[in-house]
């Protein structure tokens, strides 16, 4: 022990070591929350196309807004206004309203009218088809959509611009009204496109809330209401729920942590010392994170911490531990082999998740152990400098020694593992209903009205599902394009005979070179035009030299290179067709949305007929094969852990039969677990696995002190001490989470109060010194 | 003809044209044949049709072209929807046709009797061009319309409004004649010969 000047000194280095590191973690955090780096790197093409999508894909970044509240003129307004100040904000995309904007037709583009519009596959500009025309603008001219019309007139009198933008609008379009889409429940509706990813709840975050403000900076925006929904939403809604319950309860358990650890220590110096360890682990871990990773997970900060709860049994035990006489850095010593052991077990079950391969996990892995080995190494070599001189030893204490008596007395028939391991072989067998939860949406549930609302204004709006998508592959971008034109009429039919509501594909927005060129060639010489345009207005009453501009525009269109979809992406629409196709290993593919998918067979003979060219995706198939995949990894390396923590716990106590004392009532406890879930219509999930291994990290703790048990009556009442202050605050802690209503929390909560009950009554009732009696 | 005794006084002037807008109003649906002559810049000769048009009741109004071609307009809860024979038909906004939203709250209000909403809608100025034969010229008061629709001038005679004269920003006009002046519309009218004929001979 330290005389009073050298703890103060450790004291106040230890602070400025922690102030530095925790300086170190605020200046270079970069938490990121994008979900995918928790799930394992994808091996199947379908799964590495599903990982693009769940965050890339069309689907997953759009989101459905609705104004509702006001007079259908009022919204029709609001919603124009909206969607003017959304499109000039970069992070969105695209935004559609229903209204046709010729301004989203980039000037440039415009003469390109000729080569996008299917026009010219069925029609020459002669004198016969401009005749036609010109009369229908005469018509037109004298209705009452004249005023609508005669801007356009003289570049554009075939009204190509008006054709592409009924061609462009989404394929099942709600009902206009006022101008913009309406709902039938009167809401205006609005589709916008985020540039963010859909599964990066920060991201989207930040995309609604830019939709958000800049609908209350709208003037007239007072007694309306604005409703956002779509993927991009949930996310944000469920991470939002859970990081409120997680917080709630983390507090309230904090409290109730503090006044368990002064009740049984009565002595707040103690408890302020022993948060130093917990502290500087947690410092250590993210600042080792930061290191090794570009980006931190808020997942792994969140796990990580839960997991880090064992180290807190480290200051526990050498609390509990201590005779009054003895100095602490003595007691610390004499039980250090021990706690060296715990602490290398703990480390290798942590291990298995740096094995699963998974990014997020791999990061947990890094922060759990790192934690774990500072924190032990602090608890060994400088907490105990610190702690008062003299304590009050917990092995006095009068109602210990009562419990310490009565769990002597507990009978230890050798059956009783036996007749547990039979029980949790039978529930395990019988128990009703799948074992594996593949459906990870099913562990973040969102409120019922909230997906009644989304279904309701998906089906308003005929927005494409987010279940099911069409693959084309061509060796290029181009033979992508010609392949979604062959299906085309395949694919009409289908939406004819209601297989399908509707299907958009990329030759919707861009024909492929080989088309354009024809149009590009079926487009008359100067001279020709002119001739037919005269001929055409013999009678009329349109002024000579009135259609020059459309002249000039059919001339430029003759001359232009043709669209690419590089060229095509640099315009808002253009930006909707990049997302439909993507490069992958020298090929490229093309991505089909469908609305309302009737028939699957049929979609699925189209994909049969194509020879493998096209393919119907079923996105939530793929991800529940991933999660399969996922979860076979982390059995294996839980598998591997397991292993070595076998060969670890039989080198570090030297003995087989210690070994399995130890081992024994861990592994049955943790199968007792499993097979009480189950028989409770548990579907197990890799959260349970998390929280299991985490339980059976803490139960392992217990058996390792439980079976060190020597003869001496005081240390044994002093490590039952240790154990109940460690197994009460697990179950103040993980109860808690017990209790939340979000199927995650409550995952995690009641797997590791079930384990940490189960893994108690096990190490005592198999503890060895008992039966040796 | 009397000289041309133009505005008076400013209340009694008031009072007078809300007598006048209540005299013209009368039950739904009304009928009336028209004929329009539209003066564009765009065209060298004016574009004519006639057939009727219809209020039926609320804010619908229909137009039937007869001449040349079949069309059928509707106007109904802020949507217009054009049926021409043969092919499939079309709608669009109100909004994106300025003219049509002051067609209809001018039509709407004189045919519905309903001054207020008149002068809700427009600045109304009434003159007197002879014996019982005025003309009330209607100015949009909304900034954004009065861009497209400069004026709308009204000319009739005791309580039967017989032209509509709608003078857009850009200089085209549309004429229309109502009622028994519809059959005077003449072969190949010109802009001055239908004023004249509209503001009383």
């Amino acid at each position: 022990m330290l005389r009073r000047g050298g703890r103060v000194t450790l004291l106040v280095a230890w602070l400025a070591a922690l102030a530095l590191l925790g300086l170190f973690v605020v200046t270079h955090l970069s938490v990121s929350t994008d979900l995918r780096s928790f799930m394992p790197a994808p091996t199947t093409p379908d799964q590495r196309l599903l990982m693009e999508q769940v965050g890339e894909g069309p689907g997953s970044r759009l989101l459905l807004l609705a104004i509702a509240s006001k007079s259908d003129e009022q919204l029709a307004d609001l919603s124009q206004q909206l969607s003017a100040a959304l499109r000039k904000d970069s992070s969105y995309t695209q935004v559609l309203n229903g209204s046709f904007d010729i301004g989203a037709i980039d000037d440039t583009l415009l003469p390109y009218r000729f080569l996008l519009s299917p026009t010219l596959d069925h029609e020459r500009l002669d004198t016969a088809y401009l005749r036609d025309q010109l009369e229908q603008r005469l018509d037109d001219l004298s209705s009452p959509a004249a005023s609508l019309l005669k801007g356009l007139l003289p570049r554009d009198p075939t009204l190509e611009v008006l054709k592409l933008a009924e061609r462009w609008s989404p394929p099942k379009s709600p009902e206009v009204v006022q101008g913009v889409w309406f709902s039938p429940q009167h809401e205006a509706l609005l589709l916008v496109l985020t540039k963010a990813p859909g599964f990066d709840p920060d991201a989207q975050a930040s995309a609604i809330d830019g939709i958000h403000r800049a609908f209350d900076g709208l003037p007239e925006h007072a007694g309306a209401s604005l409703i956002v929904s779509g993927p991009g939403y949930f996310s944000v809604v469920a991470n939002a729920q859970t990081r409120g319950q997680a917080e709630w309860i983390g507090r309230i358990s904090t409290v109730g942590f503090i006044v368990l650890l002064l009740l049984a220590y009565r002595s707040i110096g103690s408890l302020l010392f022993s948060a130093l360890p917990i502290a500087s682990a947690a410092l250590a871990g993210i600042a080792a994170l930061i290191v090794l990773f570009p980006q931190v997970h808020g997942i792994t900060l969140a796990f990580g911490f839960t997991l880090l709860g064992v180290a807190q049994e480290y200051p526990i035990r050498v609390l509990s531990h201590r005779r009054a006489d003895e100095s602490a850095v003595q007691s610390v010593r004499d039980l250090w082999p021990l706690l060296l052991t715990a602490i290398a077990s703990a480390c290798i079950a942590y291990l298995a998740f740096f094995a699963s391969g998974v990014n997020g996990l791999r990061q947990l892995a890094v922060f759990t152990v790192t934690g774990l080995l500072v924190a032990g190494f602090s608890t060994r070599y400088l907490l105990p400098h610190l702690l008062p001189a003299r304590v009050h030893d917990v092995a006095d204490m009068g109602w210990l020694m009562r419990a310490r008596r009565m769990v002597d007395r507990l009978p230890r028939p050798r059956w009783v593992p036996v007749l547990v391991a039979v029980a949790t072989v039978l529930m395990l067998a019988f128990a009703q209903g799948p074992f594996w939860q593949n459906d990870l949406s099913a562990l973040t549930p969102l409120p019922r009205d909230l997906l009644m609302r989304d279904a309701r204004l998906r089906e308003a709006l005929g927005a494409p599902d987010v279940r099911y998508l069409l693959v084309l592959q061509a060796p290029n971008e181009q033979g992508v394009l010609a392949l979604s034109e062959r299906i085309e009429p395949a694919l009409d039919a289908l939406v004819a005979r209601h297989a399908v509501d509707a299907v958009e594909l990329p030759s919707r927005y861009l024909p492929s070179e080989a088309v354009q060129r024809v149009r590009q060639q079926a487009l008359p010489a100067r001279d020709v035009l002119e001739r037919s345009l005269a001929e055409a207005e013999q009678g009329m009453p349109f002024q000579p030299g009135l259609f020059k501009p459309f002249v000039d525009d059919v001339q430029k269109a003759r001359e232009l290179p043709l669209l690419t979809p590089q060229q095509f992406a640099t315009s808002p629409l253009g930006q909707r067709l990049s997302g439909m196709l993507v490069e992958r290993d020298g090929h490229w593919l093309g991505l089909g949305t469908l609305s309302g998918v009737h028939d699957l067979n049929a979609l699925q003979a189209l994909s049969q007929n194509s020879g493998g060219a096209v393919r119907l995706l079923d996105l939530k198939s793929a991800a529940e094969s991933l999660v399969v995949d996922y979860r076979t990894r982390i059995l294996h390396a839980l598998l591997g852990a397991g292993i070595l923590l076998v060969v670890a716990i039989i080198i570090a106590l030297r003995s087989f039969r210690r070994a399995w004392h130890v081992l024994a009532p861990m592994t049955l406890a943790t199968f007792l677990v499993l097979a009480v879930e189950r028989v409770c219509g548990v579907e197990v999930s890799l959260f349970h696995l998390v929280a299991l291994i985490l339980a059976a990290g803490l139960g392992l703790h217990y058996a390792l002190f439980f079976e060190r048990d020597t003869g001496d009556a005081a240390e044994q009442r002093r490590t039952l001490h240790a154990t109940l202050v460690c197994v009460l605050s697990a179950l103040l802690v993980f109860g808690m989470l017990a209790w939340s209503t979000i199927p995650v929390l409550r995952a995690i909560g009641l797997t590791v109060s079930l384990g940490v009950a189960f893994h108690f009554c096990l190490s005592i009732l198999m503890a060895p010194h008992a039966r040796q009696d | 003809m009397l000289s041309l005794c133009a505005n008076a006084s400013a209340p009694e002037d008031a009072a007078t044209t809300r007598a006048l807008v209540s005299s013209l109003g009368r039950p739904a649906p009304a009928r009336t044949p028209f004929a329009e002559a539209r003066f564009m810049k765009m065209l060298d000769k004016p574009l004519m049709v006639s057939g009727q048009l219809a209020w039926l009741g609320d804010d619908r109004l229909e137009r039937t072209v007869e001449h040349p071609n079949h069309e059928v307009s509707t106007i109904a809860n802020g949507e217009v929807t054009q049926q021409r024979e043969g092919r499939s038909s079309r709608s669009f906004s109100l909004k994106r046709a300025p003219q049509l939203q002051l067609l209809l709250d001018s039509f709407v209000a004189l045919l519905g009797g309903d001054a207020p909403r008149l002068e809700q809608a427009f600045v109304v100025q009434h003159s007197v061009n002879g014996p019982d034969h005025w003309t009330l010229t209607l100015t949009p008061r909304d900034a954004k319309l009065a861009q497209t629709v400069s004026r709308i001038d009204i000319d009739g005679r005791g309580n039967e409004p017989h032209c509509m004269r709608m003078q857009e920003a850009d200089g085209d006009v549309a004429i229309d004649l109502l009622g028994a002046y519809a059959a005077r519309m003449p072969a190949t009218p010109t802009r001055d010969a239908l004023v004249t004929l509209c503001e009383g001979d």
